[in-house]
């Protein structure tokens, strides 16, 4: 070894700069997004207020007053009703269907591989976009799948612009758009399950259906746990493909939380009304959320023990 | 310039104290071996001392200097860890010239370095390889270059030979020695293996629990264990513990085996009459033809390549082993005789496990002292 | 799965067609109506015999629609441009921002840290008209409101927390051994930092910048209230488009296809990076 060993010169740091280290490397994003906590603040100040652009000089502080009203206002409770219709019938939906494809898919094989792999397109296309799409295919002129309810005997199908289909179109919607989340979610789950307890129950003769149910479930409910609170936290803010597909028509059928207040804003210019709305609707997510996170950091927990 | 001293360092994980009360001082260029069972802190001090975590209070010098406002990159230390943490994505070159070119060297230089250390470890035709290419035991000396090549002053090796296969182990252990006083180093050495201690220490500091409860020579941590653990931990077959209670007579201080007195030191004599742990090394026992010896009956006898282990049992079915040299004879069967040599014998409080010093002052009052 | 029965195997078949049939079927159509005329895309019944056209892409490309009655000049390559300076501007932007912090608070666990995760994460939850709404009457006051820098920062609010909960997950499985061996052999942290763990969390830091770019792509809303005419990407462009063009459901098709295009090719591109991000870290790749 003729390479000449040399003491570097130990040089000596403050224990100040050391501590601060951390801090200095995520200031930055922490400074970004405490300009987004502002707006927040905001929020709820205006909650609290009197507030419309089309009336400023009416405008002051009514405290609960916005929340209050919401008791005896018709529009919140369908609003409320419509949001959780949407999100409860999606989120049901893409669970079954999800869970249905991922068992499908469960074996690893080329057909399996690539079909999980085009199930991504869906997951990949803008809810706007894939909102604009169905329009074009429920067109009543030329739409495709207008043609097929003809053919089914539907005369007059008329998707999205009947008060009686509306939902079920958007639903629709959310359904292509997100069942490929859960069944990819889920997919994760069914191949790192381990192996020996199906074996065992082979083995003891157990039917295949008994299996599902007593083994297959049981061992998968925590993803579907999780699958089920990521989607709900989102499907209940469902904004895209609604105001994209029918703006929260037709009438008020489609008014979800966010949509109505979005019209709010800038179409009645309630400001107030706007912001106690989605107050309301995030004091639903936080609670979510919060669940949500529990459930996923244990499930993360596990993957990585595992791995 | 490199004496390593640790100063009554302190470390604990949230509510758990891993270290306490640590104090170590290693001369220049000599070897500690610090021995311990797994979880006893040993890989905690080592990264105290290299600073990849700060203790919680005492102090490290390195030189007589206080390293604890010194950045680990400052430290000017080699170490080897336990699992080699190499870098997965660097080649072995790499690997081994990280130290180099931290220190701003010269391509040439570090090119030599590198197949200096290389050539003399045998690792020379995998430079080019990355770790996961490598093999335990190239793994293990890919990682012992690299905290030897930039010849540090200081060497921190955390059980390098711990996930080697038996061979290499046994390999390394006949060339570390020579290795590490090439070096010149001073140098701390973690292992969980008796024979390891023994083999590269000048002195083994015995951690358990997150205290030193003994720093010796292996000569005296092996002939005067401070507590019958480390007895336990040094010696293989394990040495007997046999549960006595000393008897002081005119013919001086004894213990009882067989119906057989066995002499102890006379400065036993304090401990007659209390409940005693008497520890006998299987290799200080040996048979004898004398019919005066403490009478066993043999139960079996398990040979080795450099020794045979027998198991004898007493008239009170006390089961004793006895380790002689292989080709040496012995009876086969039956109720024989042995001798103990009593200078081999120790004696520790059956209570407190520590052991007692035939001089008066046992163990318990030198630590507190 | 082994002892499959033959009427199992045909029935697994028939579902795994349908599945894909219902999940393809909508792009398929839509690719197709975008290379027909008018006039075959009003025939009835759809047909799918038509000769192919590349028309409604050249009017989309060239910026001109003509139609029978008149012509009138539309920017959607204005909206497919803003869609790709506020996606990588974003991305960015995030990655820069994201990735020491997601250092930090893997490697050191500091006072609030996990509060301050927590607090970032819960972005991506909270309903994003919440902070849009006043956001609007600020961006005016502060400049921002016809700016991508206004843009690209609310856009933090999807790519931030992505970056950081996936890239923390990755830089937590280095050992810290590997970084302390560095450091030890004389690097500093910075060189640490650049030369092992950033290597290191090379795919994490990958799938996560991929994703976020295909989520900011996908975005609808921010641009929708914030965004002025000029600055608005594909998916508040298409929405417009459909209402300026009227009855020209080709290049409606036409322009969804060059909006969806980008995002489906890099999925299929990279479709190994994204599962894990996608399965919320939930499978390790």
């Amino acid at each position: 070894m003729s390479v000449q060993a040399d003491m570097p010169v130990m040089r000596r740091s403050s224990r100040l700069s050391r501590t601060m280290l951390p801090y200095l490397l995520s200031l930055p994003a922490l400074l970004v997004c405490i300009g987004i906590l502002i707006p927040f603040g905001t929020a709820v100040y205006y909650s609290l207020q009197r507030y419309r652009m089309s009336q400023p000089w009416n405008r002051g502080m009514n405290w609960g007053e916005n929340y209050l009203n919401f008791f005896t206002d018709p529009d919140f409770w369908n609003t409320l009703q419509v949001s959780l219709t949407y999100a409860g019938l999606t989120v049901v939906l893409e669970l079954l269907l999800g869970l249905g494809i991922a068992l499908l898919l469960q074996k690893r094989s080329r057909v399996n591989n690539f079909v999980s792999i085009m199930l991504l397109m869906p997951l990949m296309t803008a809810p706007a976009l894939a909102a604009l799409m169905f329009k074009l295919m429920t067109n009543s002129n030329f739409g495709i799948l207008s043609y097929f309810m003809q053919l089914a005997g539907f005369q007059d199908f008329r998707w999205a612009s009947s008060p009686d289909t509306a939902l079920l179109t958007v639903i629709l919607v959310d359904v292509w758009v997100y069942t490929p989340f859960i069944m990819i979610l889920l997919l994760a789950g069914l191949r790192s399950l381990p192996t020996q307890p199906f074996e065992a129950a082979a083995l003891d003769g157990v039917p295949r259906l008994e299996q599902f149910w007593r083994i297959t479930l049981p061992m998968l409910s925590p993803y579907i746990l999780t699958a089920a609170l990521f989607r709900l936290l989102d499907s209940i803010q469902q904004f895209d493909i609604i105001y994209a597909m029918t703006q929260g028509g037709p009438g008020d059928k489609l008014m979800v939380f966010q949509v109505e207040a979005y019209l709010n804003f800038f179409q009645s210019t309630n400001v107030g009304r706007s912001a106690a709305l989605l107050m309301i609707l995030w004091a639903i997510t936080y609670v979510l959320s919060n669940i949500f996170v529990k459930n996923w950091l244990r499930l993360r927990e596990r993957a990585r023990g595992e791995a | 310039m490199s004496r390593i001293e640790i100063k009554n360092l302190a470390k604990s994980f949230k509510e758990d104290a891993v270290l306490s009360g640590i104090d170590l001082d290693v001369p220049q260029g000599s070897t500690l071996v610090l021995f311990g069972p797994s979880g006893a802190g040993k890989t905690v001090l080592l990264r105290c001392i290299a600073g990849a975590i700060e203790p919680d209070s005492g102090d490290v010098l390195l030189g007589g200097a206080s390293v604890s406002d010194v950045l680990p990159e400052h430290r000017g230390i080699g170490m080897a860890f336990q699992n080699f943490a190499l870098f997965p994505h660097m080649s072995a070159y790499d690997n081994i010239a990280s130290p180099l070119t931290a220190r701003k060297k010269t391509g040439d230089q570090i090119r030599k370095g590198v197949d200096a250390v290389a050539r003399l470890l045998k690792i020379d035709h995998v430079l080019d390889h990355t770790p996961k290419a490598l093999s335990n035991g190239q793994k293990q000396r890919t990682a012992l270059a690299r905290a030897l090549v930039s010849e540090p002053k200081v060497l921190l090796l955390d059980d390098p030979l711990r996930n080697v296969d038996a061979k290499l182990r046994f390999e390394m252990r006949l060339e570390l020695p020579r290795l590490l006083s090439d070096q010149g180093a001073t140098v701390i050495y973690v292992t969980q293996d008796y024979r390891e201690a023994m083999a590269l220490g000048d002195r083994i500091a015995v951690l358990d629990g997150g205290h030193i409860i003994q720093n010796g020579t292996p000569e005296e941590i092996y002939r005067k264990p401070a507590t019958i653990n480390i007895a336990k931990l040094f010696g293989d077959p394990t040495i007997n513990l046999l549960d006595v209670v000393p008897v002081s007579d005119a013919s001086g201080v004894h213990a009882m085996l067989s119906d057989r007195r066995i002499q102890l030191d006379p400065g036993l004599a304090g401990y007659a009459g209390k409940e005693c742990v008497l520890g006998l090394r299987p290799e200080a026992l040996s048979f004898t033809d004398a019919s005066d010896g403490v009478p066993v009956t043999i139960e079996a006898e398990t040979p080795f390549n450099e020794k045979s282990v027998t198991l004898v049992t007493t008239l009170r079915k006390r089961e004793i082993l006895l380790s002689r040299p292989s080709g040496t004879p012995a009876p086969q069967s039956g109720t024989v005789h042995i001798t103990i040599d009593p200078s081999d014998a120790v004696l520790f409080d059956r209570e407190t496990g520590l052991r007692i010093d035939p001089n008066g002052n046992n163990q318990a009052a030198e630590r507190a002292a | 799965m082994d002892h499959m029965s033959p009427l199992e195997r045909i029935l697994r078949a028939i579902a795994l067609a349908l599945v894909v049939l219902f999940f393809m079927f909508p792009i398929f159509w839509i690719v197709l109506m975008s290379l027909q005329t008018n006039e075959t895309i009003l025939r009835s019944p759809p047909s799918m015999a038509f000769v192919p056209t590349f028309k409604n892409y050249a009017a989309i490309i060239a910026g001109r629609l003509d139609s029978n009655v008149a012509s009138m000049s539309i920017h959607f390559m204005g909206n497919l441009m803003n869609s790709v300076i506020l996606s990588v501007g974003s991305v960015a932007l995030a990655l820069v921002l994201g990735v020491p912090a997601a250092y930090a608070f893997a490697r050191h666990k500091f006072k609030g840290s996990e509060d301050i995760a927590f607090t970032l994460l819960s972005f991506r939850f909270a309903p994003p008209l919440l902070v849009l709404l006043p956001l609007t009457l600020y961006f005016q006051s502060l400049g921002l409101a016809n700016t991508y820098v206004g843009l690209i920062w609310v856009y933090q609010l999807i790519c931030l927390p992505l970056i950081l909960w996936i890239v923390r997950g990755y830089f937590e499985d280095i050992s810290p051994d590997i970084e302390h061996a560095y450091r030890i052999a004389g690097h500093g942290w910075f060189a640490t930092f650049r030369k092992i763990a950033l290597p290191l969390a090379g795919p994490g830091i990958a799938a996560a910048g991929l994703l976020a770019f295909i989520f900011a792509w996908n975005n609808f809303v921010f641009a929708l209230v914030l965004a002025s005419a000029d600055k608005q990407p594909v998916t508040v462009g298409a929405l417009a488009f459909v209402t300026a063009s009227g009855i020209q459901y080709g290049q409606i098709a036409a322009a969804i296809v060059m909006s969806i295009a980008p995002t489906l090719l890099l999925a299929l591109w990279a479709q190994k990076y994204l599962v894990e991000g996608l399965s919320l870290g939930a499978v390790k790749g």
